[in-house]
């Protein structure tokens, strides 16, 4: 039996893991508690194994763990989490403008006052680059109402319908009981639609500072659609940002981003980022499959061969790979830069996403998007 | 079988041709004594589904195994009715004395894994196989029975386990499972192994395997898991490659072969131009020459 000097132990133990950030229930120390008293409890290694068999649920825990383990059992000096440190307090981009921000020139009449359908379809066809806080501001609820529609996918699961090409046998067999056996009412069954993964990558380096907010308000409301939506920000290096925006409030989902992205306002590298998608996520099949939504302006910083090879790549697991890019929204604009020159092959929708009516764009295409190449 | 020790169901495994440090030993051993699921997680090819077959074996137990999909179902997952038997059951008898009851019968009930798992007179082994290729919804109801060991039948009520069944889930972590699903399991990661242990691996499962050529791939496979590959290879691929290896009657690892073999290790072609790239050659002059 766990004597009660056990019980205190873990017990104690079980609150060191939750400062720690583990999610340590009654539940699980009783398992924990359970799961000593079958073991040699002289033995070091079977105290751990099973403490960390019954404690920790995900890899991402197991350093944790052991950190808290060296501590609490072996009584190491406790060293504190290293990421945590580091970590400058970010803010938000694009929250507070510099003076370099252009005026609102076109419609500056249109004030306040005059907040009628045609100020709102103003504020639709305005650059976000040339936005004041206030006009971002009133635009963000037309952006997340753009975000509505999520691409659609057929489900291998099949429901009741009554023009479906699949017999329901289950209700058919019951049908046919009155009639002594003969099915004269046929039911019938068909695929039900899904929504498909969307997998977005956001460019939030330097060079796109002054989309990256609308466009993450975008993506913010399309993860609030439902389930199978993954964001990940991109400057230097890749953060995944699913869990900082599942919040409902975007301001407070805006915030809590930029405290995880270690490097808004930096470079780019995109291939490096790309690269680290694939070999993290896109091995674990998240991109299969799914439609891949990059926001950027294709400024590769470091090396723009790289950028197609890993493009490849992700193209082949995708079912399509949309690509937008702000710059884009001027009808001057020509594909010159290295990185997106070199992705565009892979790209089977190129759209601009430089205000909120592009965006409504956007999304209507993701609604409809079909997967353009077979291999 | 029973085991009183973490010990004595490790070697029990090794008997049955599996390898298994304390750490995974310590949570199979767990799994047999608390009765609760035990959820492995770890890349593709570090043995997993393996392990769940090997303890069947050294528990004598049955293995039952539920491979999961995209649209898996109850139908398919738990039990379906015998359609066609029922149809003809109610044209063969007179008209009208079929009643609801007679048909929903068990003789009609066609038992798919989980229930065969619930139902099972005999020890069971319950292997739910690539639970994140599920979907969200199979995942709900996989809880329910995983917490109660009960299955509900609407037409014939509430079938409980008479023993619980020792039930291994494994992922390989193409998207995150529920917390709830979470909470239910026990839970260990498998990592690739030591090559220490990994040469013990090779040698156990390639019986007749030349002592130095295990100990060679093994290093050489290794080494090929610090290259920035796409898809790393997994000790089944360590496995597979000193296997044809043998075949093909090789004592030691000699480049030439080593190149025209690759394709049991590496499962990209990105991946094997790479390897063809830095120097082979030089890679396997490193596995050769030991420590």
């Amino acid at each position: 039996m766990a004597g009660s000097a056990v019980l205190r132990h873990v017990v104690t133990f079980g609150r060191v893991l939750r400062e720690g950030g583990l999610e340590v229930g009654p539940g699980r120390l009783a398992d924990a508690l359970t799961g000593l008293d079958e073991v040699d409890l002289t033995r070091r290694d079977e105290v751990y194994w099973t403490l960390r068999t019954t404690l920790v649920t995900r890899r991402e825990e197991i350093e944790a763990f052991d950190r808290a383990f060296d501590a609490w059992f072996l009584r190491a000096p406790v060293r504190p989490p290293l990421r945590v440190l580091e970590r400058p307090r970010g803010q938000v981009p694009g929250g507070r403008r510099g003076d370099s921000a252009p005026a609102p020139a076109e419609g500056g009449g249109e004030g306040e006052a005059a907040l009628g359908w045609s100020a709102e379809e103003w504020l639709r066809g305005k650059d976000f680059a040339s936005m004041t806080p206030e006009e971002l501001a009133r635009a963000r609820r037309l952006i997340a109402g753009a975000a509505a529609s999520r691409p659609r996918r057929r489900s291998r699961r099949l429901r009741p319908h009554p023009r479906g090409r699949e017999l329901d046998l289950r209700r058919l067999a019951r049908s046919s009981l009155a009639g002594g056996g003969d099915p004269f009412d046929p039911r019938f069954r068909r695929r039900s639609e899904q929504p498909r993964k969307l997998v977005a990558l956001c460019d939030v380096s330097g060079s796109m500072e002054a989309y990256s907010r609308a466009l993450l308000l975008f993506l913010h409301a399309l993860v609030g659609c439902g389930r199978g939506v993954e964001v990940f920000a991109f400057g230097t290096r890749l953060t995944r940002l699913t869990p900082e925006l599942a919040t409902r409030d975007p301001e407070q989902a805006l915030e809590r981003a930029a405290a995880s992205v270690v490097d808004w306002a930096s470079g780019t590298r995109i291939g490096a980022s790309l690269k680290t998608f694939n070999d993290v996520w896109g091995r674990r099949a998240m991109s299969r499959g799914a439609v891949v939504l990059i926001v950027s302006d294709g400024w590769e910083r470091q090396d723009a061969s790289r950028v197609g090879p890993e493009m490849a790549r992700l193209a082949r697991a995708a079912y399509a790979v949309v690509w937008v890019n702000p710059l884009k929204g001027s009808p001057e604009y020509q594909p010159l830069a290295g990185g997106m020159r070199a992705a565009l092959p892979y790209v089977d929708r190129f759209l601009a996403g430089h205000n909120v009516r592009s965006l409504e764009e956007l999304a209507g295409v993701l609604a409809g998007i079909e997967r353009r190449h077979a291999a | 079988m029973r085991f009183s020790t973490i010990d004595e169901l490790a070697s029990a495994l090794q008997r049955e041709s599996y390898l298994s440090d304390t750490g995974l030993a310590t949570a199979l051993y767990l799994a047999l004594r608390l009765e609760k699921p035990l959820l492995l997680e770890g890349e593709a090819g570090v043995g997993k589904t393996e392990a769940a077959k090997a303890l069947a074996r050294a528990t004598g137990a049955r293995l039952i195994r539920l491979q999961c999909y995209e649209g898996l179902d109850v139908a398919h997952a738990v039990y379906e009715w015998n359609y066609a038997r029922q149809l003809l059951h109610i044209r063969a008898a007179q008209e009208g004395t079929v009643v609801e009851t007679e048909l929903f019968g068990p003789e009609f009930l066609i038992r798919r894994p989980l229930l065969e798992a619930i139902e099972s007179e005999e020890p069971v082994v319950l292997l739910i196989d690539e639970i994140d290729r599920a979907d969200d919804e199979f995942e709900a109801f996989l809880l329910e029975i995983l917490s109660d060991f009960q299955i509900t039948i609407p037409e014939l009520g509430t079938i409980a386990a008479r023993r619980r069944p020792a039930v291994i889930l494994t992922s390989n972590r193409t998207r995150e499972l529920h917390d709830a699903l979470k909470r239910r399991c026990l839970f260990h990661w498998i990592g690739h192994p030591s090559l220490e242990r990994e040469i013990e691996i090779v040698r156990l499962r390639v019986p007749d395997v030349p002592e130095r050529l295990a100990e060679q791939a093994a290093r050489f496979v290794e080494r090929l898991r610090t290259l920035d590959l796409a898809k790393p290879p997994g000790v089944a691929e360590t496995i597979d490659w000193t296997q044809a290896l043998a075949a093909l009657g090789q004592r030691e690892l000699v480049a030439g072969l080593v190149e025209s073999t690759l394709g049991s290790v590496l499962k990209y072609h990105e991946d094997f131009q790479l390897v063809r790239d830095s120097d082979l050659v030089a890679l396997v002059a490193e596995a050769r020459g030991g420590r």
